[in-house]
């Protein structure tokens, strides 16, 4: 039975279905972004749309910010009421055996799954060069708030990536093959295993 | 905002129409694809559940967006409870935000795909907000 399967299901951040939630002069699509939708559908995932939580806390007329703005007490608690809004549903999703990853959005500040942007000294009056940031290798707040938030519910880390939207210069093509790799990695991985991945 | 993309439209869209069971995509049209070719941004609602404190999180979202000159509109499926857009719960968290409900479409797997198609993208084509709001907000 179809319903009953073990499905593919790809935990997408939110700007990857909606450029809107960009930060102002960071849209790089009008809406969705076809080719990470398009990578995922013809690989058979189903796509869950996470909440964006810079702009449910900071408004859609934000300033840029870093890391390290964003890392205060208020966030963070800010991340863990959307990370509780979301968890109940990506837990249905693991205990019935679904195979699930997390597509973030590297470069960002919350979103960032393999890099995020940090500049200690930003702040004050928002008169930085472009591309003053740096970029460097660790999760965003929200995506660590996110990954704390499964693991108290006792579920195993979710195989992740992130879309290179944030990275400084966007690099698409590059973009699409690295996400494509890591897919098509995991389609190599459950094919050697002869399964997919277990339920917790 | 200089080099931006963003399309300053939205909609809200059920979880049945971004992943539809298998026996329900040919009778649809693929929505996200008419959303992604008319440059609407996509905001997901839930499967059929009790999802209530992530509700409260779109409904938060929405209200934003609404308040800042973004156009919304709301994709039901026909036949669905509610639309498939948890609809007695989402209008009042929206109108707890000081948001009227968004203009709704609802879309029929019992009439022809094709033709449904070009009546959704009539409508979502048809729909922003006046250009008095526009420029005030999109500059």
């Amino acid at each position: 039975m179809e319903q009953d399967a073990p499905r593919k299901v790809a935990l997408i951040a939110n700007c990857l279905l909606n450029q809107n939630a960009k930060v102002c002069e960071g849209a790089h699509y009008r809406g969705v972004v076809s080719p990470v939708v398009e990578a995922l559908r013809s690989r058979g995932y189903r796509l869950q749309q996470l909440p964006c939580p810079e702009l449910a806390f900071a408004g859609v007329r934000r300033w840029w910010a870093v890391y390290e703005q964003y890392d205060t007490p208020v966030y963070r608690a800010h991340c863990r009421r959307l990370a509780q809004a979301i968890a109940p549903l990506i837990e249905q999703y693991l205990r019935r055996g679904d195979e699930v990853i997390l597509i973030g959005l590297d470069g960002s500040p919350s979103t960032g799954v393999r890099f995020t942007s940090s500049k200690p000294d930003w702040g004050g009056r928002p008169n930085r060069p472009e591309d003053d940031w740096e970029i460097v290798p660790r999760r965003g707040v929200w995506i660590e708030e996110l990954e704390a938030e499964l693991a108290r519910r006792g579920l195993p880390p979710l195989p992740a990536t992130g879309w290179a939207l944030d990275m400084g210069r966007f690099d698409e093509a590059g973009s699409r093959r690295d996400l494509e790799q890591f897919l098509d990695s995991r389609e190599t991985a459950a094919g050697s295993r002869g399964d997919d991945s277990a339920a917790p | 905002m200089k080099g931006d993309a963003r399309g300053w439209r939205m909609a809200l869209v059920p979880d049945a129409l971004i992943n539809p069971p298998t026996l329900a995509r040919a009778a649809l049209p693929d929505a996200l694809g008419v959303l992604e070719a008319g440059g609407y941004g996509v905001l997901q609602l839930p499967p059929p559940g009790q999802h209530a404190l992530l509700l409260a999180v779109i409904a938060d979202e929405v209200a934003e967006y609404a308040h800042h000159g973004y156009a919304v509109v709301a994709i039901g499926v026909h036949g669905e409870p509610g639309g498939g857009l948890h609809w007695r719960r989402l209008a009042p968290l929206l109108r707890h935000r000081g948001m009227a409900p968004p203009p709704r479409f609802s879309l029929r797997p019992d009439v022809d795909a094709a033709a449904e198609r070009q009546r959704f993208a009539a409508f979502l084509s048809g729909h922003d907000l006046p250009m008095e709001e526009q420029r005030r907000w999109r500059v």
